[in-house]
């Protein structure tokens, strides 16, 4: 069995143990299956192999635990889906995601809230507002040169909005923008 | 990676945070773990014996609800006699009370019997 990592275009070879697998129009980007539990641990080791592979290039990840027989499954797998999987690779182009949550402290409204939003969206290519217990939760989809913006834009309204405590994660591969729209 | 050395992962990734630096409040659980954990069987030997009963009667609930499924298919077909008919009824009326005085025996509710499969949901 093999584990599937990622989607990408660039065939590039990424560093061992990780292999491309060319997938008609793309590739995929796969490893051996990890040993041990499920746990924490394993998420964040996975989640720093994407990491350095988004350092180079544009990257789809593929849900956790998604495993095959071998290269060809893989490659069976994805290829039929190739056309797709490009024009989606094209919307995360040089671009990271962004998480932003804001908790309530006492005394925000919605509007304040909506607000937040409003100004963080107009620094992203697309943002995705997902359901939460926080007040805003959200994520957004930012260039790499808009990013230094994008925080700076954090701060400023977390000055503004004593009554939210707001927290700006990041940067991180693009998990809320690989679905089709 | 230890513990601590997690935090810091995580902390390694707050590109901004709140004023006075307290995350707390967005600390997270993962709900489908934290419950599908907490139905596991107690291992307290006065609980045990309750959390076998349980799990034996969560299973032949299961099964009593599969066979009265498929008779109500059958009795639906119109493959059945009025008297076979009949014994079905009586059979799965004399289970059900069955169910309910085991139930009662070991101090379970008809909501105790049933199994959290996490992200599956549960069973019955």
């Amino acid at each position: 069995m093999i584990e599937l990592l990622a989607i990408t275009d660039d065939r590039a070879a990424p560093p061992p143990p990780l292999r491309i697998v060319p997938a008609g129009p793309v590739a995929v980007v796969v490893g051996p299956v990890p040993e041990g539990e499920v746990d924490a641990e394993a998420m964040w080791a996975r989640e720093s192999l994407l990491e350095d592979l988004m350092e180079d290039r544009p990257l789809l990840p593929i849900r956790f635990g998604t495993r095959v027989e071998d290269d060809a499954a893989a490659a069976e797998a994805v290829a039929p889906r190739g056309e797709e999987l490009v024009a989606a690779l094209e919307r995360v182009r040089g671009a990271v995601e962004l998480s932003v949550r804001a908790v309530d402290r006492g005394g925000a409204d919605a509007a304040a809230v909506d607000d937040i939003h409003a100004r963080l969206a107009a620094h992203a290519r697309e943002y995705a507002r997902h359901d939460g217990p926080e007040a805003l939760r959200s994520a957004y989809l930012v260039d790499r040169a808009a990013i230094d913006g994008f925080v700076a834009a954090v701060r400023e309204l977390q000055h503004e909005h004593p009554g939210l405590s707001i927290l700006c994660t990041g940067p991180w591969p693009p998990y809320s923008f690989t679905e089709p729209r | 990676m230890s513990p601590a050395a997690r935090r810091g992962r995580s902390r390694d990734k707050v590109l901004a945070g709140p004023l006075d630096g307290d995350l707390d409040a967005f600390e997270r659980k993962i709900p489908h773990l934290s419950n599908a954990l907490s139905r596991r069987i107690d291992a307290d030997p006065d609980s045990v014996q309750q959390g076998l009963a349980q799990l034996v009667l969560t299973i032949v609930e299961l099964l009593r609800q599969l066979m009265e499924r498929q008779a109500l298919r059958r009795i639906d077909g119109g493959g059945l006699s009025d008297e076979q008919v009949e014994n079905l009824g009586r059979t799965f009326m004399e289970l059900d009370r069955a169910m309910e005085e085991l139930r009662g025996h070991f101090g379970l509710e008809p909501e105790d019997l049933n199994l959290d499969l996490g992200p599956l949901g549960r069973l019955l």
